[in-house]
């Protein structure tokens, strides 16, 4: 699916949020959004979902304005995300339920997803009874499970420690590697938008504009991303930061 | 996590089973020192209580107060929960009810007695309507304050699945606000069953519990009141801490684990 943003402005009351913000992602792109705390890039992800309207302007998904939330164009939140009464097996189940597949089948389905995220044997766990790292991973498979077109990331792993968030990612870069979803990745964590995106966009404080975009398309790509130290001390010299020391 | 914080197994059954004893005991040392028409003995009420269960007349008002109970706490609910989830995503709905129960609540439910007797006559129906009156208010106002602290993320994850206002309320809404909706419940149970033991005494018609209560005073039997005590007491505890006691730890089983 692919994605249009044409002049778009977004206003909460007086709070300008984002202004004037024009971008085409392509269909199976994986774009980074990285800025400042509070600038907007969520409003984004909010925007695309069919969560906000923008107050000017036009989001549009394969030339078609966004109006609501479709399970086409799916969000995955930062953490609390899931459902604390539902086992892990249901949380995942749950999106398909909503769209009207039964429930043996939907559970069914669901067993085999959180296999997928390597959580075979925890179906019947609790969130509250798992790590973070685990519950992410639901996450995930309660984001893939309904085959979106379009995926929404809202600083996913934003609450893990750092082991635990390269493990995440390479599960996360598998799942898009195999299913080829358009992406939009908002994170505060700049090794994540290197290791991961096509594209990095680096934001303004609000309202949010594009200060430089960065393109890593068809680059290899490993945890080690001593090759884009350049790209590395740019995007954190664009965000304000003098030495060596990532943001988080 | 949650178990710490709260007694469990054999030590909760003992605490329950003391705070019984420390009941039994004023009572006994009351009827020790004062004479056997002002305060009878446990063993007398005992006596006198297989006696009343043997009679068809007292288990026919027994049954009868029971299921106008069950009648207006039922109706309490189903309009208290339905109401207050509708309230959950209603805004302006919210406010106005939510004004409207904070003035009708502070109307004791006894009080409507006298009008709805007049209005509906002897029966059931008067008796009913007060039960499901009592309970209705706190049953909704808690439903409808839970929902204010449902979470937003809970919400949006549930509409970007493609959750209709339905699916919302029913797969997302009513979930997040089962633990208040059952302290809920159990707050409206003692309202309505209080509602139910005044009006049946107040309105004196039929065999209910109330009215066999308020006949033993007027005829000054003693024990007659005391055994009517007694199984109310006996009564709402069991519905109380079993009944709903268990339903809580059923629809809360996640919080147990």
């Amino acid at each position: 699916m692919q994605l249009s943003f044409e002049e778009v402005d977004k206003r909460f009351g007086d709070l300008e949020v984002i202004k004037g913000f024009s971008h085409d992602v392509v269909q199976g792109q994986l774009i980074a959004l990285v800025g400042p705390s509070g600038c907007g890039k969520s409003t984004l992800l909010h925007l695309v979902a069919g969560l906000e309207k923008p107050s000017a302007g036009k989001v549009l998904a394969d030339g078609a304005p966004i109006t609501s939330p479709s399970p086409r164009r799916t969000l995955v939140f930062q953490e609390h995300a899931l459902y604390p009464w539902l086992t892990l097996q249901a949380n995942v189940a749950m999106a398909l339920e909503l769209q009207g597949v039964d429930k043996a089948a939907a559970f069914q389905e669901a067993q085999t997803w959180l296999g997928r995220v390597n959580l075979a044997g925890f179906e019947q766990y609790y969130p509250h009874q798992v790590s973070g790292g685990m519950r992410q991973r639901t996450a995930l498979a309660r984001a893939f499970i309904a085959k979106p077109e379009v995926l929404l990331l809202d600083e996913p792993f934003g609450a893990l420690d750092a082991l635990t968030r390269m493990a995440l990612q390479d599960v996360l870069r598998e799942l898009i590697e195999e299913h080829q979803p358009t992406v939009l990745l908002v994170t505060h964590d700049v090794d994540e938008a290197l290791y991961l995106a096509d594209h990095v966009l680096v934001f303004s404080a609000r309202p949010a504009r594009v200060l430089k975009a960065f393109d890593f398309a068809h680059c290899e790509k490993s945890h080690d991303l001593s090759g884009f130290a350049a790209e590395r001390k740019e995007i954190l010299s664009l965000l304000g930061i003098k030495t060596e020391v990532a943001a988080r | 996590m949650s178990q710490a914080r709260r007694l469990t197994g054999p030590k909760k059954y003992l605490a329950v089973v003391l705070a019984v004893l420390f009941i039994l005991l004023i009572w006994q040392i009351a009827a020790w020192s004062l004479p056997d028409f002002l305060m009878p003995g446990i063993p007398a009420v005992l006596d006198r209580m297989s006696e009343a269960l043997l009679q068809p007349d007292f288990r026919e008002g027994l049954l009868g107060s029971m299921s106008r109970l069950g009648t207006g706490y039922g109706f309490a609910l189903l309009f208290g929960i339905s109401f207050g989830l509708v309230g959950g995503i209603l805004f302006f709905f919210r406010e106005t009810l939510r004004s409207a129960i904070v003035i009708l609540q502070s109307i004791p439910s006894i009080a409507w007695v006298p009008l709805f007797l007049i209005v509906m006559g002897f029966g059931n129906l008067p008796i009913i309507v007060v039960v499901a009156l009592a309970a209705f208010f706190p049953m909704a106002l808690s439903v409808m304050n839970a929902t204010e602290s449902v979470q937003p993320v809970h919400v949006a994850a549930a509409r970007v699945m493609g959750a209709s206002r339905w699916q919302l309320l029913r797969r997302v809404y009513l979930p997040a606000v089962m633990p208040e909706l059952i302290t809920g419940a159990q707050l409206a149970f003692g309202n309505a069953w209080r509602a139910l033991i005044s009006a049946e005494m107040l309105i004196g018609f039929g065999q209910g519990l109330g009215r066999s209560l308020a006949y033993s005073g007027e005829i000054a039997d003693m024990v007659g009141v005391m055994m009517n005590i007694l199984v109310i007491a006996i009564l709402a505890t069991v519905i109380d801490q079993v009944l709903l006691e268990k339903f809580k730890q059923r629809m809360l089983r996640y919080q147990y684990v």
